[in-house]
């Protein structure tokens, strides 16, 4: 999961002076571009094998077991390493640090052949203990992981991280030797390896944690530079807080003769507009993302550097159940109804968004999610009368908070337009920092919030179990128990996949019958992409697989 | 009989020209204020007008004709939600201006009453007082604005006074250091001889003498005042769209300027049109009232 920031606020403490400063420098950038004094990083590192990363925003941290947004897990990905990781094209399970695995007959227990040669970057030998040890301490409650149910498929974890088991030993998590580690799970879960290439199931340097802090406490020193101890092709070498952070090649990884790159810089730049002047000043070999309005631009021009691919995402607008304006179902369906998507993703995103009237993107594990949604302004209209707001009268003043970023701006521009035109109530932005933001949303201190989902993991569940009563992501303040059974009991118990997939359909009819959520659209990932840099496939997860890059300068 | 009749039309220099009188005078000479004047009045005079005037909502949308190009049915074009930029700027520029000189005249009136105080009494009074300047100085403005709102809410009238607020510190330090130079001199000792109250000086003598400096910084802290709220506003501070106001135009037309440039030049010019105009009037201003030059 993963929110998608892509979080920008064009100053950064300074005098309201640098507009004018910043509308000259652009201009004289415009200028340069093309002339090119000096050497640029994309051809300085085309020779040293540098790849310079545009990544969006600061991370938060790099505590795999706390970090919970994209930019982190491209930072986290290249440090560290799961048991398996994802073939860069289809997304398929492939060995990691486990070269094996054998399934038992029923589909419950895994048991994990690890490689001789896995070591951590301080060379220290990597074992099955680590694995143990690490989802022990995602499970502590004090760690605040919101990631802690990506482990519930594992037999009483859930259990354990809620308090009805106080001995870890209980959990389904063995070593049985330094080698081989044995995984026992509640029932089958088709989707289990691919949770484990998620930086959530990532193992964790235990005496490099305990050095700096207890294993279960927040925001210790164990992941800055010079502290960090991972077992990914990479290792850290250099953070900059907002300027760059430098991973360099990992000389203990197990696959190092087969990794390519020597080192990865990862600027954070909130200001897309910045980056892809930056990109065409080859400042940088890839963006994060691309300004909405020069996507006509690169397409007319039909630019190869432009990739747009499908992505696993939801954009979508949570309501905050527990104010009064929005407790009742029938408004929130309005809101929702009044939206009229099509007018969004062609003229305001454009990126090639598809409408979304359901949460879980479709075509998600052969799940095409069906939605009686529609954009329906005269329907809207009534329901919101039948909840006592005939024309909107009477409707308090509403308010959408968002991270500082130009999209997420333009499209709360124009849904405020929107349910102005269809509905007549008034609704204020308030925008806040990304992290600000995240704390706002969590303490339920907002009326609408824009949120994204992008998936961690290609099945329905993973959208699906957002919305669980008490889903750290919820944050919505909805909360049904059939719900919750379904997706928690139902589900996991259907031993054919169309009978999974029955389930789910259940349970998002659900979803929508109370709209706890507005879905928007589904994302397509949209980036610029030098074309020096080799292997890096679109998939539908946007995940780059670092180790497997190369660079190689057109001739 | 008729005797102060014909004195004052035989003599009529006799009689002198107050200070405004002169002021208007030498304006009336100087083309480029005038010129600013002219514009500065038509300025406000549509933003009063805006709401009667203006060709469409502001908050108008219409997605289907976003960022179209300059055209009959809009003149300046239109935004990249299909609003009208003419109606935009007409309405950004009620903000804008009324930012400028709210906030402006209230970093006068404080700056100049502190400053004229404290450099005229001097002594223990002035140092208590420009200290209590200097720790104002030194808190970060942005975080004690950012207080302001976070303490009273969001609301724009604060925001005016807030920026004000922080903004007569540096109009202080100025007056005050006239005030110094002005004070020692032989018309102030005249006018003390002569038994006037100090605040009958400050302000007939002492104040006047310093309009010169106020007044062309005063032009130079309408603009920047406008650029903060643009600032302020983009960190979700200051006003919320769908409103507008000229500094949060030029920052979003800044990032389209090579797809639809119309979104950047168009408030451009308002904004500098404003700033020339400022800046010509402030300087006629400055030659217009200042005692010490020459009457011819």
């Amino acid at each position: 999961m993963t929110y998608l920031s892509t979080n920008w606020s064009l100053y950064r403490g300074k005098l309201a002076t640098e507009l004018g400063l910043k509308l000259f420098l652009a201009l004289v950038f415009v200028g340069l571009t093309g002339c090119g004094s000096g050497e640029s990083n994309v051809s300085a590192g085309n020779k040293n094998g540098t790849l310079y990363w545009g990544n969006g925003t600061e991370p938060q941290t790099l505590d795999p077991q706390i970090a919970t947004g994209v930019p982190e897990s491209h930072i986290i990905s290249a440090v560290m390493e799961g048991l398996v990781l994802k073939n860069r094209k289809t997304l398929e399970p492939i060995p990691g640090v486990a070269e094996s695995w054998d399934i038992s007959a029923d589909g419950t227990v895994y048991t994990f052949k690890l490689r001789d040669n896995a070591r951590w970057s301080n060379g220290d030998t990597h074992t099955a203990h680590d694995y143990a040890w690490s989802w022990w301490r995602a499970l502590q409650p004090a760690l605040g992981n919101l990631y802690a149910y990506m482990l519930f498929p594992i037999k009483n974890a859930r259990q354990y991280y809620e308090g009805d088991i106080s001995d870890f030993s209980e959990v389904g998590v063995k070593a049985l030797d330094d080698r081989t580690l044995q995984v026992t799970l509640s029932f089958p879960t088709p989707y289990f390896l691919q949770l484990l290439d998620h930086y959530s199931t990532y193992p964790v340097h235990k005496e490099t944690i305990e050095k700096f802090g207890d294993a279960d406490q927040r925001g210790t020193r164990w992941t800055y530079e010079g502290n960090l101890v991972g077992n990914g092709p990479f290792q850290l070498v250099d953070w900059k807080i907002n300027r760059r952070i430098v991973v360099e090649g990992n000389p203990h990884y197990w696959d190092a003769n087969n990794v390519s790159l020597n080192k990865i810089v990862f600027i954070p730049i909130e200001n897309i507009v910045t980056e892809e002047r930056m990109f065409r000043a080859k400042q940088l070999h890839v963006t994060s993302s691309l300004p909405a309005d020069k996507i006509s631009v690169y397409r007319a021009a039909k630019d190869p550097e432009l990739r747009i691919a499908p992505y696993l995402g939801t954009y979508y607008y949570r309501l905050n159940v527990r104010k009064p304006q929005l407790k009742d179902p029938r408004v929130r369906r309005a809101l929702a109804m009044s939206v009229d998507r099509q007018r969004l993703v062609d003229n305001i995103t454009k990126g090639g968004q598809i409408p979304a009237y359901a949460m879980t993107p479709p075509g998600t594990m052969g799940y095409y999610p069906e939605s009686d949604l529609t954009f329906d302004p005269e329907g809207a209209k009534r329901l919101l009368a039948e909840a006592g707001y005939p024309n909107g009268e009477g409707f308090p003043s509403t308010e959408i908070l968002y991270n500082t970023n130009e999209g997420h701006r333009k499209v709360a521009v124009a849904l405020q337009d929107m349910w102005k035109k269809h509905l007549n109530i008034d609704i204020r932005l308030l925008n806040q920092e990304w992290k600000v933001y995240l704390d706002t949303e969590s303490a339920g201190q907002y009326e609408i919030s824009r949120a994204g989902w992008i998936g961690d993991y290609v099945d329905p569940n993973n959208f699906l179990d957002l919305f669980l009563c008490n889903g750290g992501n919820n944050r919505t303040g909805w909360c049904n128990e059939e719900y919750d059974r379904l997706i928690l009991d139902v589900a996991p118990s259907m031993s054919s996949l169309k009978e999974r997939l029955e389930v789910f359909q259940k349970a998002e009819n659900m979803l929508l019958d109370d709209m706890p959520i507005i879905p928007i659209y589904t994302y397509t990932s949209v980036q610029l992409v030098n074309s020096a840099v080799k292997n890096l496939d679109p998939n539908i997860m946007n995940s780059p697989a670092y180790k497997d890059i190369y660079l190689q300068a057109d001739k | 009989m008729n005797n102060s009749s014909s004195e004052t039309t035989v003599m009529p220099d006799d009689q002198g020209t107050s200070l405004w009188q002169d002021a208007w005078i030498k304006l009336s000479k100087n083309r480029l204020a005038l010129f600013g004047l002219a514009v500065l009045v038509t300025l406000i005079l549509v933003s009063l007008l805006t709401p009667l005037i203006a060709p469409y909502g502001y908050e108008e949308q219409n997605l289907d004709m976003g960022a179209t190009a300059p055209s009959l049915q809009h003149w300046l074009g239109t935004d990249i939600f299909g609003r009208d930029m003419l109606t935009r700027i007409m309405y950004g520029g009620r903000v804008s201006l009324m930012v400028g000189f709210i906030a402006t005249a209230v970093a006068l009136v404080i700056g100049i009453l502190w400053g004229a105080t404290a450099g005229f009494f001097g002594g223990r009074l002035d140092a208590v007082m420009m200290r209590i300047v200097d720790v104002l100085y030194a808190l970060p403005f942005m975080i004690f604005i950012i207080l302001l709102m976070v303490v009273f809410g969001r609301n724009i009238l604060l925001l005016f006074l807030a920026i004000g607020a922080v903004e007569w510190l540096t109009m202080a330090r100025i007056v005050r250091s006239q005030v110094m130079s002005l004070r020692n001199q032989e018309f102030v000792e005249a006018a003390h001889s002569l038994g006037l109250s100090q605040w009958t000086i400050i302000r007939r003598h002492i104040i006047p003498n310093t309009l010169g400096p106020v007044i062309v910084y005063t032009t130079l802290t309408i603009p920047s005042v406008m650029l903060l709220e643009a600032f302020l506003s983009f960190l979700g501070l200051g006003i919320q769209p769908p409103e507008s106001s000229w500094g949060l135009l030029i920052n979003y037309g800044v990032e389209t300027m090579e797809e639809f440039p119309w979104l950047l030049i168009f408030p451009g010019i308002a904004l500098s049109l404003t700033l020339f105009a400022l800046n010509f009037l402030g300087d006629g201003l400055r030659d217009a009232l200042d005692p010490r030059t020459s009457k011819d």
